[in-house]
């Protein structure tokens, strides 16, 4: 292991292996088949360093392996984040880092030149200008550095006027220390958190899924793409298969299950002339394509089309364009109203009408049924019948109560 | 604009600390830092670079490390952290933070830079319909009270109607503001004393809460608040067997991975998990195992075992009574 590394040159490698430790936690050395045994060792190592306070190790008959113990309800930040902060770099890029922003911090505007000369000067560091500028330039680039040109030579300088209006308004790190936990690409907001020292004390949050982050770089490019109106082209590689295929689609909107913890990305595909939905965690790579120019047209059909929307599944097992599912509950009403309140805030716009003494029917009409039956699953115990124009999830939702009796031993009456 | 980038690293973050310390600092104290910060096996890259001056950001004068920086850094905010402000710029939440000046004053600050995404480029398929009100007034003042209260450590005087309907009126310490994505709303962890000189914990709704109040005391002694939230959980948790058919494995490991969760392999297509929970879960946790229907079984515990049962039975029971209502 004399060539181990704690800090890592590029993330989609590793990306896999966080996930599959946190998701799963079960897989020991021997089930990594596709990596070499180095590569896992080194893999397994580095997590172990990057997050040892949430490493669990368990010693089975087919081996060790070690998992993630992350339970978000005792979490102030995303253990996972700490992935992102592993960037590895230079000797010259720490010193750089450090020495110019120290040189800038009064607000003097100095070229290249002069920055080298004060690195020498001041700091008793040797760089060539060659060195100093490219940094300079790529610091520019990132926003941490402006630039202006006063007739041939090119000036840098710091703006912190938003840093010093951020530490001036303190309420506004409550908010970053929640959206960085609740929020999109919270990442950003731990990283914001850190600079200024910072750290969330105050939050907590449920239904979150902390794994998400992994997905954030991807995230980031598609909504590059969505904000430019331009198609994409995504490497795949299948959840199921060890297969990786390439889509070619207008993305569209970002679809969030908070059950299932599931992303996707809601993108209208031209070849088959179809809205399709790309799970995020398997999308493996993004390449920004042509601007379109129906763009407008597209997210308005979307819009209409979500309607019938009831996951992310826009075509049912059978022909019908729609299927109609009708719930059948009983509902103690004097008791049992906080079962009414769940239909109504659950049930995505279906609707609810009484039909007798204690029973409510629930009707609505979505694409694909199938994607239903875990929510109906969840009012087993007062579904009094469940009726769908798709036969087969009619079917399965009986069959499956049938095989749950059965398992659970649970006799009739 | 990169999100995995160097500058972003934890050992800049490390080396800030260090390098703006007021004081000359030892080797000691800098292994101190590395350990509190860093990575497990940061200190073995670092500190070889310190000490053989491959890192020369520090002068060294004997034992002592002295800091090169000639003034405490204000580090400049990126171009991806300003568009990720300006994101949140549009949040309704944000307004739960930032009084509308102060809003108007970021915005002006940002007025150039491109938001990071808009709210309508996400859509939330199964978010519930009745989230907190974040436009309300009354929400917001109380929101911002809890805030104050919950960083002083001071106690606060909370008038509160129940989902039971009863009204109840007593003074909390606000221990955390937790955020459910899913229901969309805020709930407080708030901390109350109990006769025998110990606090217990409670969870209030905000947008339940009618008024709040600060009042002049504060909680001077240390609570565990995990320690609290991890005693309340059963001492046997839920053991799940999963077939691993229809993708079933993979769908309920990413659905419970929020909990605390410990899965093995017990046969070629069998996994067993253990997923540890407290009566306020127990619930929501019965509902979503019901959600995967057979791919899931409930072996324990008792408890667990014993309320799914029921309400299979009801089940059936139902089914054959609306049979013969037919």
């Amino acid at each position: 292991m004399s060539d181990f590394h704690e800090l890592i040159k590029s993330f989609p490698k590793t990306r896999e292996y966080v996930r599959d430790f946190f998701v799963y936690g079960f897989k020991t050395r021997n089930e990594f088949k596709h990596k070499s045994p180095r590569t896992y060792d080194n893999e397994r190592r580095r997590l172990e360093s990057w997050l040892h306070p949430f490493v669990r190790k368990d010693h089975l008959s087919q081996g060790a392996n070690i998992s993630l113990a992350i339970d978000s309800n005792l979490l102030d930040t995303n253990p996972l984040f700490r992935v992102w902060k592993t960037k590895s770099f230079t000797d010259n890029d720490i010193v750089l880092h450090f020495f110019i922003l120290d040189l800038l911090q009064k607000g003097s505007k100095m070229t290249a030149e002069e920055i080298t000369d004060c690195l020498l000067t001041d700091y008793e560091t040797l760089f060539d200008i060659q060195t100093v500028r490219r940094k300079c330039n790529a610091y520019w680039k990132e926003g941490l550095l402006q630039k202006e040109k006063n007739g041939k030579k090119f000036f840098y300088f710091l703006d912190n006027s938003l840093s010093l209006w951020l530490k001036s308004n303190e309420n506004v790190f409550d908010g970053l220390a929640f959206f960085q936990m609740a929020g999109h690409l919270g990442i950003i907001g731990s990283q914001l958190t850190d600079q200024f020292d910072r750290p969330n004390r105050t939050f907590r949050v449920k239904h979150s899924f902390f794994v998400h982050t992994l997905e954030d770089e991807i995230l980031l490019q598609l909504l590059e793409a969505v904000s430019q109106k331009k198609s994409v082209s995504l490497t795949i590689k299948s959840s199921k298969k060890d297969i990786t295929n390439t889509a070619v689609c207008v993305p569209l909107q970002i679809f969030i299950s908070t059950r299932s913890g599931r992303r996707f990305l809601c993108g209208y595909v031209f070849r088959n002339k179809r809205f399709t939905c790309f799970r995020l965690d398997t999308i493996k790579n993004v390449s920004l394509l042509e601007k379109i120019e129906t763009y407008e047209e597209l997210q308005e059909k979307l819009n209409r089309n979500r309607r019938h929307l009831w996951g992310v599944s826009f075509q049912g097992g059978e022909r019908q364009h729609l299927d109609k599912l009708t719930l059948t509950l009983q509902i103690l009403e004097s008791e049992e109203s906080y079962i009414l309140d769940r239909l109504k805030r659950e049930g995505r716009g279906g609707t609810i009408t009484k039909t007798g003494q204690d029973i409510y029917q629930y009707e609505i009409e979505v694409f694909d049924c199938n994607e239903m039956l875990p929510w109906v699953r969840t009012f087993i115990g007062r579904i009094l019948s469940l009726e769908c124009s798709a036969k087969s999830v009619e079917q399965r939702f009986y069959q499956d109560l049938e095989t749950m009796y059965q398992m659970y031993q649970i006799d009739e009456d | 604009m990169e999100l995995f980038s160097e500058i972003y690293n934890c050992y800049y973050q490390v080396l800030r600390h260090l390098l703006c310390s007021q004081t000359a600092l030892t080797l000691q104290q800098i292994r101190g830092q590395i350990c509190k910060e860093g990575f497990a096996e940061s200190m073995l890259s670092v500190i070889p670079k310190l000490e053989q001056g491959d890192w020369n950001l520090f002068q060294k004068d004997g034992e002592l490390f002295y800091s090169k920086l000639s003034s405490p850094l204000i580090l400049p905010v990126s171009g991806l952290q300003k568009s990720y402000l300006k994101a949140l710029l549009s949040d309704p939440r944000m307004q739960l933070f930032l009084n509308q000046k102060q809003i108007e004053s970021l915005g002006q600050m940002l007025s150039e830079v491109p938001p990071l995404w808009t709210q309508e480029q996400f859509f939330y398929c199964d978010r519930f319909t009745d989230g907190d009100p974040y436009e309300d007034e009354t929400y917001r003042q109380n929101f911002r009270t809890l805030l104050t209260a919950q960083k002083n450590r001071q106690y606060a005087d909370i008038d509160y109607n129940s989902p039971k309907g009863t009204r109840v009126h007593h003074h909390y310490v606000p221990a955390r503001l937790e955020y459910s994505v899913k229901n969309d709303k805020f709930r407080l962890l708030a901390l109350k004393d109990r006769n025998d000189h110990r606090m217990k914990l409670e969870i209030l709704n905000i947008s339940r809460i009618h008024s709040v109040r600060l009042t002049n005391r504060t909680l001077d002694s240390q609570v565990d608040l995990n320690g609290l939230i991890q005693n309340s959980y059963y001492r046997e948790p839920l053991k799940l067997h999963i077939v691993n058919k229809r993708n079933a494995l993979e769908r309920a490991m990413l659905h419970f991975a929020n909990y605390e969760k410990n899965t093995t392999k017990i046969d070629e297509t069998t996994y067993e998990c253990l997923i540890y929970y407290n009566q306020t879960m127990e619930t929501e946790l019965l509902i979503e195992v019901m959600s995967f229907g057979p791919m899931l079984t409930v072996v324990g515990n008792e408890k667990f075992l014993k309320s799914l049962k029921e309400r299979l039975q009801r089940q059936r029971n139902q089914a054959n009574g609306a049979a013969s209502f037919r």
